[in-house]
């Protein structure tokens, strides 16, 4: 018997988000993000979390302000940040403050390492050798060998308890398609991810969609919370 | 000083490297204004880390617009009809992979060596963001920086000194600054064009650099004359035609699952009719459908990887199941290997399509658990990692890949139909040469692009299979 993965409300899907946990936040530029789960995750309040995510705060997209990184931010409820953009260069704000001030731990790691660390984290991968970091800041402590193609650096598999990801349509087992640029980590995030809650603009019954489409095959996505 | 190039004159100059066929990365900042330049059906295919390869701006664009594609630079763009939705990972991938021609983006300073920095800020300087730029410098095949030939308290981005640190190195081709075009070539600056009314000596007093003067001291004036040649095209007549190249020790990637289902067929009778020999195939089976016969008529045989064997064609094998599942009924590989006429490299299948997407994404090995402590981790090196055993797998990589697609559009953009995409999508990206044997070929635009599983980028050639061809023989 399958347990039932349709949460009644975005507060319930991430209700035992515990404090250190680390979390995916899908997301490009504001597309794709799951607001509600976010401004539900303000409100539960977890603590000491540690944020994977693509970019910095988008305040200007959708119908108003976005619960954003910045709002996990400056809600307390972060200690450490993994990303390649984690906010707007030179525009001050939250997250520059609060890691000036000692308070918070940021790790950048080029967008398409990063991507590959999560990818490797969700296929079981124990590491891959990359060539993008050679000669580069991003080297710095990692393994460098020589293989026929050229010189690469070993990268490590990254996981996590959470993914927060948006979808455009899932059937009641988690099936999922996206829709345009909304796509972007979120397939992979939900593969590197423990436990993987999906905001759907539109949740269907199973054999709705067609299964060729199907990018999230239902085994990566664990609870699923209408968009609206 | 005569007056500078503005942005979209410097975009027009990057835009006027663009050749058809190529794809092109941009960048976010002055590279993201070069899709302002590309015109409505130019034959280049833009790519966005937003996820959309084949993006126009709307105001030049073609087909399906709207809220849910994003450009470099975060706003919305449209789809071209050769587009399709790709996730990041694919972006990554495709750079990585080599598949990228052309990448262009905007260091915060460029060195001699072409060394690239990217930004940070006055507040935090130490914490550099690359975001995508670090990608772009390792990935673009060629790469072009564009950049303000000075900084705002008049000093020079381009200059001698090699970065302590460095977010590229010696990844510049190309600097497209508002005053100059310069190229890198031996890890050294040469002026190739000047803005008009600049002098070598004006550039020269603002550049950080030693610069060499060329031969002929050109003025920028772009031209988009090669975005108004069309792309090769890729639509075959036939199997045989599309293969002449293939030549005698050639690796080839042949996809397939067990039985006749999802194998490019009529490529494979065109190679058993070509005799090429020596050949090393890469697949899952190495021919058991012929044997085991899943479903085949009375009378008939199937068309599997086995009639290249039996052909003497076949030197070699990296495979998944090169024997049949009866020992009564052996295949014809199992066979010829007991004369030692094949060699083998015996593969789990999880290992194998890992090694492909390895081959096509860029990752030149990777440590999985997968046959560690067995027959297969002998000879190859292990490691614990966090607790777990895993063994180093190399990528595979292959000249040729023949598979079976159900729908192309005239690009090569491809869509399978259920079992049959099976290997494909890894395959396709890891041959030099990929071709595709489709039902039908149809216009670019007609496939939903957020249904294509492979890009046209990874796909060479297309060929029809034959009306009324019969997967058995």
């Amino acid at each position: 018997m399958l347990q039932g993965k349709l949460y009644g409300s975005p507060q319930a899907a991430v209700a035992d988000i515990q404090d250190g946990s680390t979390i995916l936040v899908a997301g490009f530029a504001g597309y794709g993000v799951a607001e509600r789960l976010l401004s539900a995750l303000l409100e539960v309040g977890s603590k000491d979390l540690t944020l994977i995510y693509r970019d910095g705060p988008y305040s200007e997209m959708g119908s108003g302000p976005l619960p954003s990184i910045e709002n996990l931010v400056s809600n307390g409820q972060v200690s450490k940040l993994i990303s390649p953009i984690p906010y707007s260069p030179g525009g001050g704000g939250t997250i520059e403050e609060w890691w000036q001030a000692g308070q918070l731990e940021i790790e950048i790691v080029p967008q398409g390492i990063l991507v590959e660390r999560l990818r490797a984290g969700g296929a079981g991968i124990g590491g891959v050798f990359l060539p993008t970091a050679v000669g580069t800041r991003f080297e710095s402590g990692r393994e460098r060998r020589t293989f026929p193609q050229g010189e690469a650096v070993l990268e490590l598999p990254l996981k996590a308890d959470y993914a927060l990801i948006k979808v455009a349509v899932a059937d009641t087992l988690g099936n999922s398609i996206y829709d345009g640029s909304s796509r972007n980590w979120a397939p992979v995030m939900a593969m590197a991810a423990r436990i993987t809650v999906a905001e759907a603009e539109r949740i269907v019954e199973p054999g709705e969609l067609d299964p060729e489409a199907i990018i999230s095959p239902g085994i990566f996505v664990n609870r699923i919370v209408a968009a609206a | 000083m005569p007056p500078r190039l503005d942005e979209l004159t410097m975009a027009r100059r990057a835009a006027s490297e663009l050749q058809p066929g190529q794809v092109v990365a941009l960048g976010s900042g002055l590279p993201a204004r070069v899709a302002e330049i590309v015109p409505s059906g130019a034959p280049v295919q833009l790519l966005s880390d937003g996820g959309v390869l084949g993006y126009k701006l709307p105001d030049n664009g073609e087909g399906a617009s709207g809220p849910s594609l994003c450009g470099p630079n975060g706003v919305s763009v449209a789809l071209g009809k050769d587009g399709s939705v790709v996730g990041t990972a694919d972006w990554a991938a495709m750079l990585r992979g080599g598949h990228v021609d052309m990448a262009i983006v905007q260091p915060a300073r460029v060195s001699a060596a072409g060394d690239l920095l990217g930004w940070t800020t006055a507040a935090t300087p130490g914490l550099f963001a690359p975001g995508r730029t670090v990608d772009l410098a390792a990935g673009g095949r060629k790469l072009i920086a564009m950049l303000p030939h000075t900084s705002s308290d008049n000093s020079p981005n381009i200059v001698t000194e090699s970065f302590p640190v460095a977010d590229g190195r010696g990844c510049v081709d190309i600097i497209i600054t508002d005053i100059a075009v310069m190229r890198v070539e031996d890890g050294a600056l040469v002026l190739a064009e000047v803005a008009p009314g600049w002098s070598y000596d004006d550039v020269v007093s603002l550049t950080g650099a030693p610069l060499a003067p060329p031969g002929d001291l050109k003025e920028i004036a772009p031209s988009l004359e090669p975005l108004n040649i069309e792309r090769p095209g890729k639509v075959f007549p036939d199997g045989p035609s599309a293969i002449t190249d293939l030549h005698d020790g050639a690796s080839v990637m042949i996809d397939g699952f067990g039985g006749p289902g999802g194998m490019a067929h009529h490529l494979l009778v065109s190679l058993r009719d070509r005799g090429t020999r020596g050949l090393t195939i890469i697949s899952n089976t190495i021919g058991i459908a012929r044997i085991v016969n899943f479903g085949t008529p009375a009378g008939k045989l199937a068309i599997d990887h086995s009639i290249l064997v039996e052909n003497g064609q076949v030197a070699k094998a990296i495979a998944t199941y090169p024997v049949s599942p009866s020992a009564s009924r052996p295949s014809t590989f199992e066979l010829a290997y007991r004369r030692g006429e094949v060699e083998l490299e015996l593969v789990p299948q999880g290992t194998l399509a890992e090694r492909l997407r390895a081959g096509g994404a860029g990752i030149y090995a990777f440590y999985t658990p997968t046959g560690a402590g067995t027959l297969i981790g002998e000879g190859k090196e292990s490691r614990v990692i966090d607790g777990k055993e895993y063994i180093l797998e190399q990528a595979l990589t292959a000249d040729f890949c023949l598979i079976r697609g159900h729908k192309a559009d005239t690009l090569g953009n491809i869509v399978y139909k259920g079992t049959s995409r099976n290997f494909n999508a890894v395959m396709a990206p890891s041959a030099r040469v990929t071709i595709v044997e489709v039902d039908e070929v149809v216009e670019a635009g007609e496939l939903d692009p957020e249904l294509i599983v492979t890009p046209g980028m990874y796909v060479d050639r297309l060929v029809v299979r034959p009306e009324g061809f019969s997967p058995y023989e």
